[in-house]
């Protein structure tokens, strides 16, 4: 049974989602703050996490580091208002997914269940790209000196399902679709801000990419 | 109705009174100095004519032949002429003199041993006629005085006061245009800041540090009121958005718990269960009303959260297209393309134009039983986008209410369709507002609604 961690510090809002993911089947750990939360994965660990971004003391932003510092799990920030800002904001801090409040909770397990189907996509060969060596089916990425580069899950997808494309233009709905696994309505942002957080660990100069290029108008490719 | 202009009446009313009193002094100055000049010129002229009148009967006395020479350079002297009549005989006169200018009553007058004078026009010209009697000799003097010389100082101080006249009627003008101007042209800033302020634009104030006490308090009160009008906007629009940040959390519990009983509506009585759906139904339409009422009170709030990109625009169409007909698990409409169409670029936040397409694809499914297309083309330098559908349209006076917050047409009546929030296009509106262009609704080549958008482009540079 998949394991989800709840951090929300409004206690109905809490007992509900609570409630709803206990029905679908999960294991459910709730936490109301950013505090409890990372304790509580500590100790139990997780398949997923949803934080709230207005936590108090410990802020969502900070708990999602502290998760993503921890481990690859997919993280679903829910915040309060949909501005840019926030949203990635909350995306720079690690998170792989948002959503808004007041969120339509169909939408909220669709997604969270898009993310725990999500596998690493192994049939994928090996390549190289400058100093770097990505290897999909053993899930990682390395230095030439063999020190590992450490990618989340979303970003490794991303990487290789871009390499997969054979320097192929993908749209933003393409690797919405591919990475996130919606078939819904989707944020070509949430595509931009993990680009951009792919580029600082792969590219020698962010600013400039070499490898993950932007195709105005069209998408991005991957340049091998 | 054309109305006057208030410039104009004014002008009008300046000019014409300035010259209606100019005209009124002027004559009356004519007249009275035309009075004094004559009775003052009758005067000398009669104490002339007795002097002379004098002189003439003396000379009758003392030798009567020297007649004529006397008369002759009496008119040298005095420039009159003079008639001497005895026992109704003319007995001379002098060389300019005609007989005709004396008339019979003067001479009966005289006669009788009467003095009499008389202002007569006689040829054209103004004479002085006097009659004295000289009873010692039974002799009538007459004499005939020229008034063509104050004819013609008259003529000049005519001139000169109409003149006058017309000078004054102008500065009346020019004294009309000062005021028109002291007066319309404040009337003219405030018509042009509330038209400005009409137009969304805030910010705007009138002026102050004018010398006028009066326009200073028109512009005052008028600063004054835009400022609680803009104050009162803000307090609406903060209301909005805060009732709609606190229901976020409740709606939230709401829609979740709802769902929970969803998951265990099988354990649920038949009643339980109906009243449940009815419970989730109005939830989502609950939902979609806070969301639209929050991205409203974002849009009020200003561009603060805005993210403006320039974004290739048939490909930001078709995936805002696809994501919405996904999103609303409808069928994606085709997405036609003009010929003239090559690769325009538009300035817009990418979520709100998302927003948009997404609402006009619900509402042609929900009114209109889908888009039948969607269509890019450029016309007038803007990008067009249509939204095309089939449906019944919308009635030409709704054309702008549609657009109005909280208003609901003919259409949602007719087809008893209740879960509109009445936002969606208000929002769409501020929307493509904030993306510079506009949106209306007008007939579909499919006798449908067809909302329009355009929006300000630029063709893209291939890299």
């Amino acid at each position: 049974m998949p394991r989800i961690l709840i951090v929300e510090d409004d206690d109905r809002i809490r007992i509900a989602l609570r409630l709803m993911f206990e029905g679908e089947g999960f294991d459910v750990d709730d936490a109301p703050t950013g505090e409890v939360g990372v304790a509580l994965f500590n100790r139990m660990s997780a398949d997923i996490a949803i934080v709230d971004i207005m936590l108090p003391a410990m802020t969502g932003f900070e708990t999602c580091q502290a998760l993503r510092a921890a481990s690859d799990l997919p993280i679903v920030i829910v915040s309060a208002r949909d501005d840019t800002a926030d949203v990635v904001l909350g995306l720079e801090s690690g998170a792989d997914d948002y959503v808004t409040k007041p969120f339509v909770p169909e939408e909220l397990l669709a997604r969270v269940r898009a993310h725990l189907r999500r596998r690493p996509d192994k049939s994928a060969k090996a390549f190289a790209l400058g100093n770097l060596q990505v290897i999909p089916d053993e899930g990682v990425v390395r230095h030439r000196d063999g020190t590992e580069l450490h990618l989340t899950s979303t970003e490794f997808r991303l990487l290789t399902d871009l390499a997969t494309a054979n320097g192929k233009i993908l749209s933003r709905e393409d690797l919405l679709e591919r990475v996130w696994g919606y078939d819904y309505f989707g944020d070509s942002r949430l595509v931009d801000v993990h680009i951009r957080r792919l580029r600082t660990k792969i590219e020698p100069d962010p600013s400039n990419p070499l490898y993950l290029v932007t195709v105005r108008g069209a998408g991005y490719k991957l340049v091998l | 109705m054309h109305r006057r202009s208030l410039r104009l009446r004014l002008l009008v009313t300046f000019g014409l009174g300035a010259f209606i009193l100019s005209a009124f002094f002027a004559s009356l100055t004519y007249l009275g100095i035309k009075h004094v000049l004559i009775s003052n010129q009758q005067r000398t002229d009669l104490n002339q004519s007795f002097a002379n009148a004098a002189l003439v009967r003396s000379t009758l006395y003392t030798s009567p032949p020297e007649l004529p020479n006397l008369l002759n350079s009496i008119e040298k002297a005095t420039n009159s002429n003079v008639l001497i009549q005895t026992h109704n005989q003319w007995l001379s006169k002098s060389q300019g003199a005609v007989t005709q200018d004396v008339s019979g009553a003067i001479i009966d007058a005289a006669v009788k041993g009467h003095a009499t004078e008389q202002t007569l026009t006689f040829r054209g010209q103004e004479i002085f006629v006097v009659g004295l009697p000289i009873p010692a000799v039974e002799t009538q003097f007459f004499e005939v005085f020229q008034l063509s010389t104050l004819s013609h100082t008259l003529g000049i101080l005519l001139l000169l006061i109409g003149a006058g006249a017309i000078l004054t009627s102008l500065m009346g003008i020019s004294g009309g245009l000062w005021v028109t101007r002291r007066t319309v042209r404040p009337l003219e800033r405030v018509s042009a800041a509330a038209a400005l302020i009409a137009g969304g634009e805030l910010t705007t104030r009138l002026v102050t540090g004018n010398t006028d006490r009066e326009v200073q308090q028109l512009t005052d009160s008028f600063n004054a009121m835009v400022s609680q009008l803009v104050d009162r906007l803000e307090r609406d629009a903060r209301f909005a958005s805060d009732v709609s940040h606190e229901l976020r959390s409740p709606l939230t519990t709401l829609a979740t718990s709802a769902t929970v009983l969803s998951q265990h509506r099988d354990d649920l009585s038949p009643v339980a269960q109906q009243s449940l759906d009815l419970l989730v139904g109005d939830l989502a339409v609950f939902q979609s009303l806070v969301e639209d009422l929050l991205e409203i009170a974002r849009s009020d709030a200003g561009a603060a959260t805005v993210l403006i990109e320039t974004v290739p625009a048939v490909e930001l169409v078709r995936q805002s297209v696809r994501s919405a007909s996904q999103h609303h698990g409808i069928a994606a409409p085709p997405i036609e393309v003009a010929d003239d169409v090559h690769d325009p670029q538009v300035n817009v936040d990418r979520r709100r134009f998302e927003r948009v397409m997404s609402n006009l694809i619900d509402n042609a499914h929900h009114y209109a039983g889908d888009a039948v297309a969607i269509r890019i083309s450029v016309a007038n330098e803007l990008l067009v986008i249509d939204v095309d559908d089939a449906g019944p349209g919308v009635p030409p006076e709704e054309h702008e209410q549609v657009f109005q917050r909280f208003f609901r047409g003919r259409a949602a009546h007719d087809r008893g369709i209740a879960r509109g929030t009445g936002l969606g296009l208000a929002m769409v509106r501020e929307h493509v507002r904030t993306f510079g262009g506009t949106i209306a609704v007008m007939e579909s080549p499919e006798g449908g609604a067809r909302f329009q958008i355009s929006l300000p482009f630029q063709e893209g540079v291939d890299e």
